[in-house]
């Protein structure tokens, strides 16, 4: 008796074992894509060896898609046509894609996994946008919470771009993060010194990226980062410039008055930075330098609690506030905003109330 | 109690930093249940629920908002503002959701006691009674904030 059920066990646990096996090899064989073509634009063709996501498959070969989060499917940026060989669309690209983008064969990079041959539609632009590795010559802390990252260009030496262009900067596996992250920040450097980057970063309270800034990277430390990437900029025209940043939103808008300081523009434009106390006001020695340079410019911070401001001359209350005091007609003026969806939705709600047609707002909105 | 591999998976996502500088449960060592059990019990001992609290976070963060990041008045005593940054986070139980990267920080005028929390942590209160583990970047002591936000 006890010898039948001692078999009968060994012989469940064969057949358990024998299965267990060919699960492992079949799905080392199935899991298996082996070489892929992935045609783009119909004018390149890339051989790959297939098995993992569009995004860092294009990625591992300098093309580099716009994506702030790394993959994970979260921020909806790496939008790309997969005209052939995609799969059917998953849950987690239904979210971020329109019917119109859906119809256009619309997908998701991060997504998409490379079983086969795929034929992709990619912008142009993006084969401009390059890796860059960067070593960090300066951190300088401009408030309590934000702080501005200097990082000189190794390989390659010079970035062109242009200014209301960001960079996605790579925080690597550190001790609070077990993997690679990208993230999205505006360049706020002077776009004449080609060899340079700077960056303003608010510490975001358990973000990965900022926390890697803030306590892990040091001066000295080389990173990577890739770009430029994005539409925001300024226009051509010769209407007078109203912009609405606070915060790290300063970023672009810094970028955008050494390019007018560059070329010695002399468009009339007004910058309203809104905060709430004086110590959340930095670079204010930079804008008083902008004000002097250039022709018509004039920096008005907007402070909800003042006290302590001394002899700084400045607004009170909201910066939409101070936008409608000060602006009394808006039709002939362009806006160019950065900063939280809040902000940019209140701010462009008072511009339209003012006469300024929403054609004429441009934004950089945190999302 | 066995964990399911359900749970088990979970718990290996909120240990982990995938989704936020090191991880959602900080140095707690007991499982994602055993928290939310203890918090919810926390919570009874008030008489309320997690809805009942996500409710009353998601109001002062409503008001918040249209301070645009300056402090907003919630009542005599309370003012909160809202910090924004660029990005989303998504919830890390097993369903879509996703939530922008919008920190509330409510401070009592009298004391400067300060508490703050994300529209992600709403959430989690809300749908999975999860104030996070102890040592997390975003745990709420169920007590600090029962007291603060009511």
């Amino acid at each position: 008796m006890i010898l039948t059920i001692f078999t009968a066990v060994i012989v469940v646990s064969l057949i358990g074992a024998a299965l267990a096996g060919v699960l492992v090899i079949s799905e080392h064989y199935l899991n298996d894509y082996g070489r892929c073509r992935i045609m783009i634009n119909d004018e390149r063709e890339l051989d790959i060896e297939g098995g993992r996501d569009l995004l860092s498959l294009l990625a591992s070969e300098k093309i580099f898609i716009p994506s702030a989060c790394g993959g994970r499917s979260t921020c909806g940026l790496c939008k790309l046509k997969v005209l052939e060989g995609a799969g059917p669309l998953l849950p987690t690209e239904e979210p971020f894609l329109d019917e119109t983008e859906r119809q256009s064969n619309v997908r998701l990079a991060c997504q998409v996994k490379v079983r086969g041959d795929l034929k992709i539609e990619i912008p142009k632009e993006l084969f401009a946008i390059r890796e860059y590795t960067c070593k960090c010559t300066e951190i300088t802390d401009l408030t309590y919470d934000i702080k501005l990252f200097r990082f000189e260009l190794i390989e390659p030496k010079t970035i062109d771009y242009i200014p209301g262009q960001y960079v996605q900067l790579q925080a690597p596996a550190y001790k609070k993060s077990s993997e690679e992250v990208y993230r999205a920040y505006s360049i706020a450097s002077d776009p004449a010194e080609k060899n340079l980057i700077d960056l303003i970063i608010r510490l975001v309270p358990g973000g990965i990226c900022t926390t890697y800034c803030f306590e892990y990277l040091k001066v000295g430390d080389e990173v990577k980062m890739n770009g430029p990437y994005g539409e925001f900029r300024l226009s051509e025209t010769d209407a007078p410039i109203v912009f609405i940043a606070g915060g790290s939103g300063m970023a672009p808008i810094k970028c955008m008055l050494h390019q007018m300081k560059n070329t010695q523009n002399k468009r009339k434009a007004t910058y309203f930075f809104g905060a709430n106390q004086p110590r959340d006001l930095f670079l204010l020695d930079l804008m008083k330098e902008f004000e002097k340079q250039l022709p018509d410019f004039h920096f008005v911070p907007v402070l909800s609690e003042p006290n302590g401001a001394g002899h700084l001359e400045y607004e009170k209350g909201l910066v939409t506030d101070a936008v409608r005091r000060n602006l009394k007609n808006a039709t002939k003026s362009e806006a160019y905003l950065c900063g939280s969806p809040g902000m940019i939705e209140a701010a462009i709600k008072v511009l339209l109330e003012l006469g300024m047609s929403e054609e004429k707002t441009f934004y950089d909105k945190f999302e | 109690m066995k964990e399911s591999p359900q749970n088990k998976k979970l718990e290996t996502m909120l240990r982990s930093s995938k989704l936020v500088a090191g991880g959602f449960m900080g140095y707690d060592t007991r499982s994602v249940s055993e928290i939310i059990d203890s918090d919810t019990n926390e919570l009874s001992r008030f008489g309320l629920t997690s809805e009942q609290v996500a409710g009353r976070m998601q109001q002062i963060t409503d008001t918040a908002k249209s301070g645009l990041g300056t402090w907003m008045r919630i009542d005599d005593n309370l003012q909160a503002k809202i910090d924004e940054a660029r990005g989303f986070l998504p919830c890390p139980w097993p369903h879509s959701g996703r939530f922008v990267k919008r920190i509330t920080i409510l401070r009592r005028v009298n004391t400067s006691d300060t508490i703050r929390w994300s529209d992600l942590n709403i959430h989690l209160i809300d749908e999975h009674g999860f104030f996070q583990g102890k040592g997390s970047s975003f745990r709420i002591e169920p007590k600090k904030l029962i007291e603060m936000i009511f």
